[in-house]
């Protein structure tokens, strides 16, 4: 079960040292629900401030965000807490684990936060670290796995509230080929399985290719692909 | 989360820990030792008795003293057992201790050979032999040395015995210097004050030279059958010196058991006054030693006892001003130990902030699976309270370790000054709430870095990662 995501006129501004930086400026687009899109453009092209604003970790300043029909622009602090909870598994590039929790323990981590009887989540954990190829190495720490079985950690840790919208930043930019093809085909079967929206950054335009939607970003606003 | 986070810094987290530990350590042992002191001074005050007590005199009262602590007693005044019995009833009195006492004739260590003694094995008096020889030896637990090195042998003087309820003679204000107290009731067995031993030309040091020594006490009477001149005689009893006691419950260099002095006392009244000569005890009490609820409650009690007419003593102002240079001293010391704990915690404070600069991905990361601000503050309040109560823990006990060998030290000190040594009592009430205090001032100086960390904006933490 996925969501559908809409964009309307979306623009975001940074207050820096050396004034104001537009780094969305009116962007629209549609995204269907159980969705498979990827945001390309070159460094510094809103990717990152995007896919934030779709995670709701940062509020909208201007435009509507539409996700599953749920409006994001009037959401703050504790409700887009629960929002991210409830709806989003975020895939981080530099993965995002804690290096003092073996794999299992980062995956249940998600589990923690909303209330998953201890029993309940380290299950969970060790049923996803499998899903993933990793139940052998639920044990180790993050310094002890390669960094494809990082990825596949942070996968597996993303997936633990069952989200209908999976948001990857970059998830093969640290992965050799490989990794990133082994990596890029667990996001699509995780898609596939749970039929969530997959939106993901990628520099990569080959990966780029993979997915079934393109926006390609330039200077905050849609260009051609 | 938490602590795994203090195990991952482990070395900074020791490093915050001791220094609330020392902290902690500082104040539990300044406050301890100044608590302690405070209660060995105030000890040393009351005599070893309750600092609560009174003293109050077969004499008159003079309402106008009522405030101070040794008031000049009025004329003689008869305490009965009616007037034990209301000050016993009246509110805020703990216990009613009577003191009898008795003048005496002393005769140290050995009556000279042409002494009149007459010899007595108590109970007494149902017959009585006139007798120029020496007292007959009483039986006793303590053999008698006859004779210590050194000692002086000082003419026969007149003295005064007071008989206590050696029962309860801790609650009198009573302070063993060397050997103990009388068994109660015996008829045998004497301590001696501090005032004996200076007549026998000895140190407080040397109490212990007379423990064992024999006494003889003879309680004066005058017998003025008719027709023959008067005679003076005494009802002698030879009794070994079984301690050396500071004793403030009547003027007298002798404790011996009630039975004891009431015996001599009975002796003495059953003669005549010698036209005034002979000071004849009419009142069953010389005094009765009272104890008050409270050491608050003592000049209520004081006013109560004068209001029925006698005259009391108690050193209330004494204690008054003793307590209060007593607690200035312990504020200071308490004033050292909490400055050093919150210098410590500014340390816990540093050690929080610089971790929220270094955790921000972990932060972020939170955040993006869900956490809440207060989830994000909660766990760096939690690794705060840690930091805090293991030092606590740890600073406490360390401080309590530090008093019982600073107390050690002192003790050490007060030995070799021939005084009685300091006990530490365990302040449980100081030990929890420097463990508490501890907890709660580090909670207070993660307050600000977890506070911190909990409105760190979700976009920055992501971008960290």
């Amino acid at each position: 079960m996925g969501v559908a995501i809409t964009l309307r006129g979306l623009s975001h501004t940074y207050r820096t040292a050396e004034g104001p930086l537009t780094v969305l400026g009116g962007l629209d687009f549609d995204v269907a629900d159980g969705g498979y899109a990827a945001i390309t453009g070159p460094s510094g092209a809103g990717k990152t401030t995007l896919l934030s604003l779709l995670g709701g970790l940062e509020q909208p300043q201007k435009g509507r965000i539409e996700i599953g029909g749920q409006d994001l622009n009037g959401l703050s602090g504790d409700d887009l807490a629960a929002y991210r909870r409830a709806t989003i598994g975020f895939v981080f590039q530099h993965f995002g684990l804690l290096e003092t929790l073996t794999a299992a323990q980062n995956v249940e981590l998600a589990g923690t936060l909303n209330g998953t009887s201890p029993a309940e989540r380290r299950a969970r954990a060790l049923e996803l670290l499998h899903a993933v190829g990793l139940a052998d190495r639920a044990g180790h720490r993050p310094s002890r796995l390669s960094g494809g079985e990082r990825q596949r950690v942070a996968i597996a840790r993303a997936l633990v509230n069952e989200p209908r919208l999976l948001l990857a930043d970059e998830p093969t930019g640290n992965l050799d080929d490989d990794a990133s093809v082994m990596v890029i085909e667990l996001l699509e079967k995780v898609r596939a399985d749970h039929g969530c929206t997959l939106v993901m950054v990628t520099h990569n335009r080959e990966l780029a290719t993979r997915a079934e939607q393109r926006i390609p970003l330039d200077r905050g606003q849609r260009v051609a692909v | 989360m938490a602590a795994t986070s203090i195990r991952r810094r482990f070395g900074r987290s020791v490093l915050t820990v001791a220094a609330v530990a020392l902290a902690a350590t500082l104040l539990t042992a300044l406050v301890t030792i100044a608590g302690t002191a405070r209660t060995k001074v105030l000890s040393e005050l009351s005599k070893g008795g309750p600092l609560s007590g009174i003293n109050v005199a077969a004499a008159e009262a003079d309402p106008t003293q009522v405030d101070t602590d040794d008031p000049k007693p009025g004329p003689p005044k008869d305490l009965d057992d009616s007037i034990r019995a209301k000050i016993t009833a009246m509110p805020d009195v703990k216990s009613v201790l009577p003191i009898v006492a008795a003048v005496v004739n002393v005769i140290v260590p050995e009556p000279p050979a042409n002494a009149e003694v007459l010899a007595r094995q108590p109970p007494l008096p149902d017959t009585i032999a006139t007798t120029t020889s020496a007292p007959q030896s009483t039986t006793n637990s303590t053999s008698p040395r006859q004779a210590v090195p050194g000692l002086k042998t000082p003419d026969p003087f007149p003295e005064t015995m007071v008989g206590i309820d050696l029962d309860r003679a801790s609650l009198m204000p009573i302070t063993i210097l060397s050997g103990r107290l009388p068994v109660p009731k015996s008829l045998t067995e004497v301590a001696v004050t501090q005032g004996y031993l200076t007549r026998m030309g000895l140190t407080k040091k040397q109490a212990a030279a007379v423990v064992g020594t024999e006494v003889q006490l003879g309680a004066p009477r005058v017998f003025t059958d008719t027709g023959l001149p008067r005679r003076f005689r005494s009802r002698w009893v030879r009794a070994t010196i079984v301690g050396v006691v500071a004793q403030e419950t009547a003027p007298g260099q002798f404790i011996v058991s009630l039975e004891q002095s009431r015996a001599a006392r009975n002796w003495t009244s059953a003669g005549s006054d010698a036209e005034g000569r002979v000071q004849i005890p009419t009142s069953p009490y010389s005094g009765l030693f009272v104890i008050a609820n409270d050491i608050e409650k003592v000049n209520q009690v004081r006013r109560d006892i004068t209001e029925l007419g006698y005259s009391t003593s108690a050193p209330e102002n004494l204690v008054a001003s003793v307590q209060r240079y007593l607690r200035v001293v312990e504020i200071v010391l308490g004033a050292i130990g909490a400055i050093a704990l919150v210098i410590a915690s500014m340390g816990i404070a540093n050690a929080l902030l610089a971790a929220v600069r270094e955790r921000r991905r972990e932060i972020g990361v939170l955040k993006a699976i869900g956490a809440r601000d207060r989830d994000v503050q909660r766990v760096f309040l939690f690794e705060a309270g840690v930091l805090g109560l293991v030092g606590g823990i740890v600073g406490t006990a360390l401080g309590y370790a530090t008093a019982l060998g600073v107390s050690a030290v002192v003790n050490g000190y007060l030995a070799a000054q021939g005084l009685k040594g300091v006990r530490l009592g365990l302040p449980i009430l100081v030990l929890l709430a420097a463990v508490c205090g501890s907890t709660l001032l580090a909670l207070g100086a993660g307050a600000m870095p977890a506070r911190r960390a909990a409105r760190m904006p979700a976009r920055e933490a992501m971008e960290a990662a």
